[in-house]
């Protein structure tokens, strides 16, 4: 017998490979939790001191881990809303709303993680390199505070160990010697982990290779996906509540308001957005949020057309004016009346606008404008590969390509949902 | 009729310029509302109290908003921008050059784009059903959604680190006094044909995508099917029929796209390092020189508020129907 298969089978399978996968570390993480809940109740402020945003991120992604499979298995609605044909362009977004949700599960290395430099620096994909590791400094538990603080320096992984030490080669006399590009260190035997007696070797796998700084680009690539994302919908919810009341504004109150609020429109479309977008940038500076507000103004134009044609034509219609004479509010009538029959032929065009700001955000960070080094990015990993071009070339390839997937499907689903929506288009 | 057109003229320019009024307002309500005191920069602590006003006074800054505001509307149309910090010229000369070559460049690459668009649209055509057909629409909606910085890059690995064929940068090679005219002419080229490809190819798949869709569909209309049963030549029939009809739309398309390359091709002038507008613009802002952000910014507000309006002249001029869409 075959079976079709559909978006949600997909999502469960990949929830359950990272299950798998990450079975150890999720055990780990539900101890952390346990001993962050019980050191609540026991001395509740030092607790907040010891959280920090990427132990959130983690408990976050475990409680998320756990529950969206028992969500997907329990509830109907979601499955009938992922019932969709999976194909390449479904599976893409998928993947990277995983990457968005699980990025810490995904990889269990912090994305500025480097050491030794000299070792681990623009190695290509599916180069893998040996480590030691030196022997922690036994300290003995005192207080509950002070196990929950190693607890969470044992489980959450740090941007720097300096129990981790990156090798070329060694060799094992009476003393451990090892080299890193060429030059000789020594170290006592018993400072290192053993197993069975010997020194224990490990080696680790940068699957698509390392940049400038030795630092993994798969986990800078996973954890890049968040940025575009939050880039991506934040702007486009901006811009989608900008473009929803001012075409409100238009068609509600009055010729005025209609006629410079169209001059605006056409001001905003026969502008650059990008230079604008510059501008703005470059006047008031660039965080997260400064650049997903003028992301969101720069695109708020085309909704305001729709939806400004959409109104005019439901403003005539019976039931609307029934509503307003009953007299509802205006975030009321906006809220019941308006957004459910306008949601539909504005939704592709909101799609479509993703992809927009996404590749927009990137643009930025390639110029150096954009979310500043705090996150990784796409763009600005490709900004900082162009210096290696002759040498590297997985440090503009990897991200470039990734980019160029995730946009072409963002732009296929828009089509998608385009032809379900108005068949006769195509 | 007469009277029509020229109300539909005068219409249209009106707004243009009512734009162009919107667009200085907005500028300089940015440059104003942005953090941080333009005259912080010029007045250290030790300066005295009265030497510090004076400069505070030089700027203007002391006068009522709506003062400042008329004078910078006046600077602005009579083309004086200021002094640029960081090349201490006033920003019209500076302007000048970089704004020479993003004019001749995006020119070529925009008449590049007309014909090829042209050209694989009308080849499509002909072969329409077939294989290359499918393949060209696929491709051109994949070459739409391609960024740009991408592309470049991936170029310049190919055909530059590893081909060897041409140059990664600028737009001539460093020691080129003894050359003559005709390998000078030679050498820029060869130096702006990655560039040019990089420029070129999303505007291409646009002008293709919109002619190829107008032509199909006025293809399956009615008069092209009546004319054929009389017996025109397919030649005559696309000539004289098919295309005035399906190139409509694109002239707005394409007075957009021009304008949007007068401002200057912001990522691929980075990506070469080429002298023009975009990358004057963009280091314009790492130098913090506001004086020239707001120069470049208002010329390519500019030349697309230009561009637009004579693209809907030359509609007005072609198409009778659109005076009354405007005049309306």
């Amino acid at each position: 017998m075959f079976i079709k298969i559909k978006i949600w089978h997909f999502a469960l399978f990949i929830l359950l490979l990272i299950i798998i996968l990450r079975l150890s570390f999720l055990y780990e993480l539900m101890n952390l939790l346990f001993v962050i809940i019980q050191s609540f109740f026991i001395k509740s402020e030092n607790v907040f001191a010891q959280l920090s945003i990427s132990v959130i991120d983690n408990i976050i992604s475990l409680l998320l881990i756990i529950t969206l499979p028992i969500l997907i298995i329990s509830s109907k609605k979601i499955r009938q809303l992922l019932s969709h044909k999976l194909n390449l362009a479904n599976s893409v977004l998928m993947l990277l709303t995983a990457c968005f949700l699980f990025a810490p599960l995904i990889t269990r290395q912090h994305p500025d993680f480097q050491k030794d430099i000299s070792v681990t620096k623009l190695l290509p994909p599916f180069s893998s390199v040996s480590y030691i590791e030196i022997k922690e400094d036994s300290k003995t538990i005192e207080s509950n505070n002070s196990k929950l603080k190693s607890m969470i320096d044992d489980v959450i992984p740090k941007s720097y160990n300096e129990n981790l030490v990156f090798i070329d080669s060694a060799v094992v006399g009476s003393s451990f010697k090892y080299y890193q590009s060429e030059v000789e260190y020594e170290i006592e035997k018993n400072k290192l982990v053993k197993t069975s007696g010997y020194p224990k070797i490990k080696s680790k796998l940068f699957l698509l290779g390392s940049d400038e700084f030795g630092r993994d680009v798969f986990t800078r690539i996973v954890y890049g996906s968040r940025i575009s994302l939050i880039v991506g919908f934040g702007a486009v919810v901006v811009s989608f509540i900008l473009g929803l009341t001012f075409a409100f504004a238009a068609v509600e109150r009055g010729k005025v308001i209609n006629l410079v609020l169209s001059r605006v429109t056409d001001l905003f479309l026969s502008f650059p957005t990008i230079f604008l977008v510059v501008l703005i940038i470059a006047l008031f500076g660039s965080n997260i949020f400064s650049i997903i507000i003028v992301l969101g103004f720069s695109g708020w134009m085309s909704l305001f057309k729709i939806a400004k044609s959409e109104m005019l034509s439901i403003k005539n219609k019976e039931y609307y004016l029934s509503a307003k004479l009953v007299g509802l509010k205006n975030t009321k009538l906006l809220m019941r009346e308006i957004l459910p029959v306008i949601i539909i032929p504005v939704s592709v065009n909101l799609i479509f606008q993703i992809g927009n700001v996404i590749l927009a955000e990137s643009a930025l960070s390639y110029l150096g404008l954009g979310t500043g080094t705090e996150y990784p990015s796409w763009g600005a990993m490709i900004e900082a590969g162009q210096q290696y071009i002759t040498q590297s070339w997985w440090l503009i390839f990897i991200p470039g390509i990734v980019l160029i997937i995730s946009l072409l499907s963002i732009n296929e689903i828009g089509r998608n949902i385009n032809q379900h929506f108005n068949p006769a288009a195509n | 009729m007469k009277k029509d057109f020229y109300r539909a003229i005068t219409k249209r320019i009106t707004s243009s310029i009512l734009v162009l009024f919107l667009l200085v307002t907005f500028i300089f309500l940015l440059v104003r509302l942005a953090p941080g005191d333009p005259t912080q920069k010029y007045i250290s602590p030790k300066l005295s109290p009265q030497l510090a006003e004076k400069v505070t006074k030089s700027f203007g800054l002391d006068q009522p908003v709506y003062s400042q505001y008329i004078s910078f509307v006046k600077n602005i149309f009579t083309g004086d921008f200021g002094f640029s910090y960081n090349y201490r010229k006033p920003v019209f000369t500076v302007v000048k050059d970089y704004f020479l070559f993003t004019l001749i460049f995006s020119s070529i690459s925009f008449i590049i784009q007309l014909l090829l668009g042209y050209s694989l649209a009308k080849y499509a055509y002909n072969k329409r059903g077939k294989f290359i057909d499918k393949l060209f629409s696929n491709l051109s909606i994949i070459a739409f959604s391609l960024p740009t910085f991408v592309v470049g890059l991936i170029l310049v690995y190919i055909f530059s680190v590893k081909l060897n064929i041409f140059p990664t940068s600028g737009v001539n090679t460093i020691f080129r006094d003894n050359l003559s005219f005709i390998e000078n002419i030679f050498d820029h080229a060869l130096h702006l044909i990655l560039p040019m490809i990089t420029l070129s190819y999303a505007g291409t798949a646009v002008f293709y995508k919109y002619l190829k869709d107008n032509l199909d569909s006025v293809e399956n209309s009615a008069f092209i099917t009546s004319l054929r049963a009389n017996g025109f030549t397919e030649k005559e029939i696309f000539k004289n029929h098919l295309l005035p009809n399906a190139i409509q739309p694109l002239i707005s398309i394409a007075g957009i796209e021009f304008g949007v390359l007068l401002g200057g091709a912001l990522l691929t002038e980075v990506i070469f390092s080429l002298p023009g507008m975009g990358r004057l613009t963009v280091n314009a802002i790492f130098n913090r020189d506001f004086p020239l952000v707001t120069a470049c910014t208002f010329i390519a507000g500019f030349m697309m508020i230009i561009s637009n309006l004579a693209t809907d002249l030359i509609k007005i001029k072609m198409d009778k129907r659109f005076i009354k869409e405007l005049i309306n």
